[in-house]
């Protein structure tokens, strides 16, 4: 018997059950493709639900308020008392509607929500669906959110559902652009579109595999991408065009509530709203997870090997918790961004996705290709790091000051000192 | 630097997050029904009768149904009828106090006109009722309060008050001897 | 294999003919996006997951959603029922159909012997061999092509960019 490895338990356990239907493959085909979608459809509605408790709970104490308090302890039941009032609602459906569309527009938005999760690596050996085109796949499936969204919007015949899916289409379609551009920044230094590989270029596997605990730790934190100078920039890009793709403040504009109603989810009740809001939170679990991928390291974090085993890949934190951390942590700073920053005008959220963050984007790729093809001293990138760091923050503020509008005066109040 | 305002921004926000939970000043909310109320000394909504003795409210009351309070009233939710005694002399007290609160919008007039230190404003909010018809309109049995009460809520106008009616009780000894000219 | 196989078939070839027969413009091309998805999974099957991300990236998420860009722009969404063109001659045209492929198409069909593929055991990551035609074969072709689409954007800028607003610059 194989030592206990805490890492890889979830992993074993499986392969265990698996191994009691070798003689039936085509059972033994179907039992895994549930042990590996049916966890994802469990945990993510659960941590779903403690988001939204967290966002009331965050939102509530950041605007001096106390938040749920009266279910359960420090409200801890809300999401449960909002999910049963969802269900119980009635669903109304607006006479000119078209009936189809207006049904299939949360199914189409929650299929893609819950497809891309399946590409992202939790931990070694933990990934859905190893695939090795995973990066592109997730942001094909991604768009496919748009059209939903669309759909929703054409469909209520409603004309703020109408303007609320036309400003969803264009914000997405803009910000789509920067966010894929910061991700082929990794993909160019990964040089694989595979999740897993992007995840395992990020670890130093001679300080993992050393004898030395704080190398070990070390070895999982200080290859992350975001420690580059392109990694930083493109984290920062990716996470800011990850806010506009998921329609989160300060992008919150197709359902900009006090403008357009609530945008292509006016017409929505019951259940079909619970739908659209499941999905959306889904969806940025999902491109947090990514952005952990790609920029965060993953499922790698400060770990150590466990003493009893002597297996040099083995791990005493199984590495899908620091990957919920750094989604969840992720998640929280969306919240707090929600309660700090207000909504954007819409060519102000235009001009920000194509005459910044797309240069930027684009600037962070040459960044990239300099700092993989500059000199190292043992390995250290002595040229690569602080040059490309000055060219990411120079081009930061140029392009930041050309953006820049016309100076306006200074607003002369005639009734109020 | 480009971007500053808004990690100022931030920063203000994460400061009211964590402050919320040390700072009494960045929390303000009440937890109404646990933690009681926030009621000032100032506070006033409907008016309320004041008598002085408790063992004997009806006795006591000082209000003499001289019905200036129904006249001045406003929007006219004060209704009063004077008692009679046996032989159909008036007794200088109402028989009938009825104030619809549903109708009373705290403007306190009554107070201001009432020469007798009658009348006074409450502090009490917690009105609702199941029936709001009969369920509104306050009975002088409803409305009758102690003096001590009027101490409790607003010490500092009870005290005045007290003191200008010992001043008053002082005075009329010589009244009658010198009529007024 | 051949369930999936004919459940997407179906599904691409139903939703291709509605895409062409419904009379709501938007309606076809919500279908012509569930004709796209199920080519996708088609690619699928034949285990090329790169071209079957691509076709969902670029004809779902950009092609379909810049159709419904220029529908959304048009005045009538919904086709006039009364100008429907009614076509009698459905029947000949099937007939003629049939004649061609029973006559033409089935022999050569069933004459040509299709040489037998060996089968892939396991398919070398094809996104890299891809990368790789793309970089060296078809590198100048790639450029001609990045050129085009620059001076297409470019193109786009000065459309967008309206001429009455710079007049306006140049008077302030």
């Amino acid at each position: 018997m194989t030592p206990i490895n805490p890492d890889q338990l979830i992993v074993q356990l499986t392969q265990w059950a698996l191994s009691f239907l070798d003689s039936y493959p085509l059972v033994a085909v179907l039992v895994a493709i549930l042990l590996s979608t049916v966890p994802l459809v469990a945990v993510f509605p659960i941590c779903f639900a403690i988001t939204t408790w967290l966002e009331r709970k965050g939102l509530a104490r950041i605007q001096n308020r106390i938040g749920p308090n009266r279910t359960g302890f420090l409200g801890m039941l809300q999401p449960i008392a909002d999910g049963i009032k969802m269900l119980l609602k009635e669903d109304i459906v607006p006479k000119t509607s078209d009936r189809l569309a207006h049904f299939l527009a949360p199914v189409v938005l929650m299929v893609p929500a819950f497809t891309i999760l399946s590409v992202l690596p939790f931990n070694r050996n933990m990934i859905p669906a190893a695939v090795d085109t995973g990066v592109i796949l997730f942001f094909a499936l991604g768009s496919v959110s748009t059209l939903a969204v669309f759909m929703a919007g054409w469909s209520s015949r409603n004309k703020y559902s109408l303007l609320g899916g036309m400003r969803a289409i264009a914000q997405m379609v803009s910000y789509e652009l920067p966010l894929v551009l910061s991700g082929v920044t990794v993909i160019m230094m990964t040089g694989s579109l595979d999740t897993t590989k992007i995840v395992a270029q990020q670890q130093l596997s001679e300080w993992i595999q050393s004898s030395n605990a704080g190398l070990q730790c070390l070895g999982q934190i200080i290859g992350w991408n975001v420690f580059t100078p392109w990694g930083f920039a493109g984290f920062l890009i990716f996470f800011v065009a990850s806010l506009a793709e998921i329609n989160r403040c300060p992008f919150d504009l197709p359902e900009a509530d006090s403008e357009i109603v609530a945008g292509h989810l006016t017409e929505y009740s019951g259940f079909k709203y619970a739908l659209f809001f499941m999905s959306e939170y889904v969806s940025a679990f999902a491109i947090n997870g990514l952005s952990t991928t790609l920029f965060l390291g993953g499922w790698s974090g400060p770990n150590i090997r466990p003493p009893w085993s002597d297996d040099p890949n083995a791990l005493l934190i199984p590495g899908f918790v620091w990957f919920f951390a750094k989604m969840f942590a992720l998640m929280l700073v969306m919240i707090w961004i929600r309660g700090t920053l207000p909504r954007l005008r819409v060519d102000h959220l235009m001009g920000f996705a194509w005459k910044f963050l797309l240069p930027l984007a684009i600037m962070n790729i040459f960044v990239g290709g300099f700092y993989y093809y500059a000199p190292r001293w043992h390995g250290i990138p002595v040229v690569g790091w602080p040059i490309g760091f000055l060219v990411m923050y120079l081009s930061y503020e140029c392009i930041g000051r050309l953006n820049r509008g016309p100076k306006t005066a200074q607003r002369v109040y005639h009734y109020a000192s | 630097m480009l971007g500053i305002g808004i990690l100022k921004g931030m920063a203000i926000t994460a400061k009211n997050f964590f402050g919320s939970f040390v700072n009494k000043r960045l929390l303000p909310t009440l937890q109404y029904p646990e933690a009681g109320n926030s009621v000032t000394l100032f506070s006033r909504n409907i008016p309320f009768l004041v008598y002085d003795n408790d063992e004997d409210p009806l006795g006591t009351m000082r209000c003499v149904a001289c019905k200036i309070c129904e006249k001045e009233c406003p929007p006219q939710c004060i209704y009063i009828v004077m008692e009679k005694d046996a032989n159909g002399k008036p007794a200088k007290r109402p028989k009938v106090f009825d104030i619809d609160i549903s109708v009373c919008m705290g403007c306190q007039i009554c107070v201001e006109v009432c020469p007798f230190e009658s009348i006074k404003m409450d502090s009490t909010f917690e009105l609702s009722t199941p029936d709001r018809f009969e369920g509104l309109l306050l009975k002088r049995e409803h409305l009758l309060k102690s003096n001590t009460y009027f101490h409790k809520i607003h010490p500092d106008e009870a005290q005045e008050v007290d003191d200008r009616l010992a001043a008053k009780q002082k005075k009329p000894a010589p009244t009658p001897s010198t009529p007024a000219a | 294999m051949i369930i999936a196989f004919s459940i997407l078939s179906v599904i691409a070839v139903i939703s291709a003919l509605l895409a062409v027969r419904l009379r709501n413009l938007v309606h076809a091309t919500l279908t012509l996006m569930a004709f796209f998805v199920a080519l996708a999974g088609l690619f699928i099957l034949l285990m090329a997951e790169f071209l079957a991300a691509v076709q969902i990236l670029v004809y779902v998420g950009a092609v379909g959603i810049l159709i419904l860009f220029a529908i959304m722009l048009t005045q009538q969404v919904t086709g006039n029922v009364k100008e429907h063109i009614e076509a009698h001659g459905a029947l000949w045209g099937l007939a003629g159909a049939t004649a061609v492929l029973l006559t033409l198409l089935l022999p050569a069909i069933l004459k040509t012997a299709l040489p037998l593929q060996p089968v892939v055991e396991t398919i070398d990551p094809s996104v890299r061999a891809l990368g790789l035609n793309l970089m060296s074969p078809y590198a100048i072709a790639l450029q001609v092509i990045a050129l085009l689409l620059t001076a297409a954007l470019l193109g786009a800028v000065v459309i967008a960019i309206s001429p009455e607003k710079s007049e306006e610059e140049k008077k302030s």
